[in-house]
């Protein structure tokens, strides 16, 4: 390759060497840090996730009986569970006030041990209302165990008890339920719920050593095919960051600098545009479209800030080697530098933008959690994902001026199939596969779960982030660098 | 002096696609290519030109207009690539093609500096270095902290002109710029490109004044309708090509 040639010709194996060298200590100590850090800020939700096996909660279609002293409703039941925390049970209290003393125990059938048990006033019970029994700790060795739970009441009066509802058509392997001693078709309602023990986690070292010997196995065969004299992409890559850093520097400075440069407020904007964005949506949102999301000023302006970032990024990654032809056209650069910097200066605005973002969570009393930092992650996920399609709309735009008008389109649709401001809950069910094939709603929603909720997402969604955005990143990188040359020709 | 060659143009081809038209919408392309108008007429602006550059010399590149002398500039500092063949560059390619490229009108004349240094390939330690230098030789003073939208015209291209051959680059491009600012200006200029090719570096040379060409270069090479027409030594081609 003729560029290639160029910027190589003349260098010798000592100008790499020691390159390379920082290369292979910046990536281990990086990637070591990373791991570690990662162990301590995901906590327990590397190890631990919501149980698959949840036994959730039937359609109440029927009473099972008035649960009076003497009455006993039994269910028997397995789960998947490798942890069971909690078992709630619903309630009918055939619309009057009650009384009495209600208790909920579960046993292992196995050996016929009480596992756990709760006595409740039957007054505090609604109808359609649940009452949950929690472990005191969370139960192993459960997994597919047969279980029995069993409700009765020791003194409650025919005329003021309540009564468990149960679904009368339900049916499955294993469940049985027998009302005062006699077997009845159908399912108590009730549910049960735990945790469950994730394998990636459980064998995370494994995994980050896996992972140390792929990143050395890749050091020696970049510093193998060095010393042989080949040049490798890795190589290329390195040395163009050297030597392209500065120009990089110049070019966002120059974006940043530009961009406020007759405008009072300047750089305020970066902070002032998402805080009023989010004003008037907030106002929209939670007046006259009402919904009930806690904290909803978080909620709305994390949307607020990632979505901005994402347009800004992408529309001024779409004209940036049309509105650069006059430098294209007059000095050899590589051209991935331009859609890059654009991106970068986006970046910068986000950073910025992150500080409103801050002072609103404190505004609003989020207690931060360590989990915070991971939000970063994520954010960093977006960034990728959108230098990758920032170079696929770059390159279609010098093809295809249509572009423009057509991604104008896109965002507008984008942007409405992302849930920035209202709860993912309000999609029909038939419509929730817009959310899981929207790059952009996983960043969110894993983003909101770290800041919002204050947990880590299990670790599967960490990898899955990456894989979207690495994905988006070749795919724009592959069809710049094929086109690329022509370039020159259509601008 | 070694006779190391430095630039190595071996048997380039450039040809463009020229559309009767610039198809740049998808619904044009379409709607011609449904027609059956899309046609194409290939334009040849090189073809098969070969020649050597050695080290330390200044060759001159002449031609009509239209001949591809401009075309084999941008080959030859990487802005386009050939179609066949190819181009070899030992050494850091310098082109002044355009002066000023690069320039962001909203900037001071002290940022563009930096801005126009960094994507002509410039260090930051360099540029530091060379600040004061290229603010000496701009003549530009006090006015290197005003935004560039309000300089006149000669004062841009002394600015431009400044910070291009503030370099000692060891292959230089150049596409006639030595008529720059007032007629001072231009004899200091004038002067500053005689040192720099004084220096060994190996300069390219693109002039339609004769003159100018006689006067600096050591070989010239003629263009005709893309094909090599001769090469020879400078006084020697001039001779011909006056006619």
């Amino acid at each position: 390759m003729l560029h290639q040639k160029r910027k190589h010709s003349g260098r010798t194996e000592a100008d790499f060497a020691p390159l390379l060298r920082r290369l292979a200590l910046f990536l281990v100590v990086g990637y070591l840090a990373a791991t570690v850090l990662f162990y301590f800020l995901a906590g327990e939700q590397l190890h631990l996730r919501e149980s698959r096996g949840d036994l959730e909660l039937l359609t109440a279609d029927s009473g099972t009986v008035e649960l009076a002293a003497g009455s006993v409703v039994e269910q028997t039941f397995t789960t998947e569970i490798q942890r069971l925390e909690k078992i709630s049970v619903q309630w009918g209290t055939y619309y009057r006030p009650n009384a009495g003393t209600v208790v909920l125990e579960l046993y292992d059938t196995r050996s016929n041990t009480l596992l756990m048990s709760k006595s409740f006033d039957a007054a505090a019970v609604t109808e359609g209302g649940f009452t949950v029994m929690e472990a005191e700790a969370p139960i192993e060795g459960l997994y597919n165990a047969p279980l029995l739970l069993r409700i009765y009441s020791p003194d409650s009066q025919a005329g003021s008890a309540v009564s468990p509802l149960m679904n009368t058509q339900a049916k499955e392997e294993g469940f049985s339920l027998t009302l005062n001693g006699a077997p009845t078709p159908g399912i108590l309602c009730f549910t049960a719920s735990g945790t469950d023990y994730i394998w990636t986690g459980l064998h995370y070292w494994e995994f980050v050593a896996a992972g140390l010997a792929v990143i050395l196995l890749f050091l020696d065969a970049v510093w193998y095919r060095a010393r042989s004299g080949k040049r490798s992409y890795v190589v290329n890559a390195v040395i163009a960051v050297q030597k392209y850093r500065f120009l990089i520097h110049q070019l966002v400075a120059r974006d940043f600098k530009t961009k406020y440069k007759r405008s009072i407020l300047g750089v305020f904007w970066s902070f002032l545009n998402p805080l009023l964005t989010m004003c008037v949506q907030y106002f929209v949102f939670s007046t006259i479209f009402k919904n009930n999301i806690q904290n909803f000023a978080v909620y709305l302006l994390i949307g607020v800030v990632m979505f901005n970032f994402f347009s800004e990024a992408c529309g001024m990654a779409l004209t940036s080697i049309l509105g650069n032809a006059g430098l294209i056209t007059k000095v050899y650069m590589p051209k991935y530098i331009y859609p890059l910097t654009r991106v970068m200066s986006s970046m910068v605005n986000l950073g910025i933008s992150l500080i409103p973002l801050f002072l609103v969570c404190l505004a609003t009393g989020v207690h931060f959690q360590k989990s915070v930092v991971l939000a970063l992650y994520f954010m960093m996920c977006l960034v990728i994902f959108c230098l990758g399609l920032g170079m696929l709309l770059s390159t279609s735009m010098v093809f295809f001026r249509d572009t423009q008008f057509l991604w104008g389109v896109l965002s507008m649709m984008w942007m409405y199939a992302t849930p920035i401001f209202y709860p993912e809950s309000i999609l029909p069910e038939n419509f929730r596969w817009v959310l899981r094939i929207n790059p952009l709603y996983h960043f969110l929603k894993n983003t909101r779960i770290c800041i919002l909720d204050g947990i880590s997402p299990e670790p599967f969604v960490y990898f899955q982030c990456f894989m979207i955005a690495l994905a988006m990143l070749l795919v724009g990188a592959l069809v710049f660098r094929k086109n690329q040359d022509k370039f020159v020709l259509y601008l | 002096m070694s006779q190391k060659t430095m630039i190595e143009v071996s048997d380039v081809t450039m040809r463009f696609r020229l559309n009767n038209d610039k198809i740049l919408s998808l619904k044009e392309f379409v709607t011609t290519a449904l027609r059956g108008k899309l046609q194409y007429n290939d334009f040849t602006a090189l073809e098969h030109v070969s020649f050597e550059v050695k080290k330390g010399e200044t060759l001159g590149l002449i031609g009509r207009n239209g001949a591809g002398k401009s075309t084999m500039l941008k080959v030859i500092s990487g802005i386009l690539k050939p179609t066949e063949g190819s181009v070899v560059c030992r050494g850091n390619v310098v082109p002044m093609l355009e002066l000023g490229s690069g320039f962001d009108f909203d900037l001071t004349g002290r940022e563009n500096i930096f801005l126009n240094g960094a994507i002509l390939g410039y260090s930051k330690e360099f540029l530091h270095e060379k600040y004061d230098e290229i603010v000496e030789f701009s003549e530009l003073g006090q006015f290197i902290e005003v935004p560039i939208r309000n300089y006149s015209s000669g004062m841009l291209a002394r600015l431009a002109f400044s910070i291009a051959t503030v370099v000692n680059p060891e292959i230089l491009i150049v596409d006639e710029i030595l008529s720059v600012g007032d007629a001072a200006f231009q004899e200091k200029s004038k002067k500053r490109m005689l040192e720099l090719m004084g220096g060994g570096t190996t300069v390219l040379f693109v002039s339609h004044s004769l003159e100018q060409i006689r006067e600096m270069c050591n070989r010239v090479v003629w263009l005709e309708h893309g094909n090599v027409k001769m090469v020879g030594a400078a006084a020697e081609v001039c001779d011909v090509y006056d006619i």
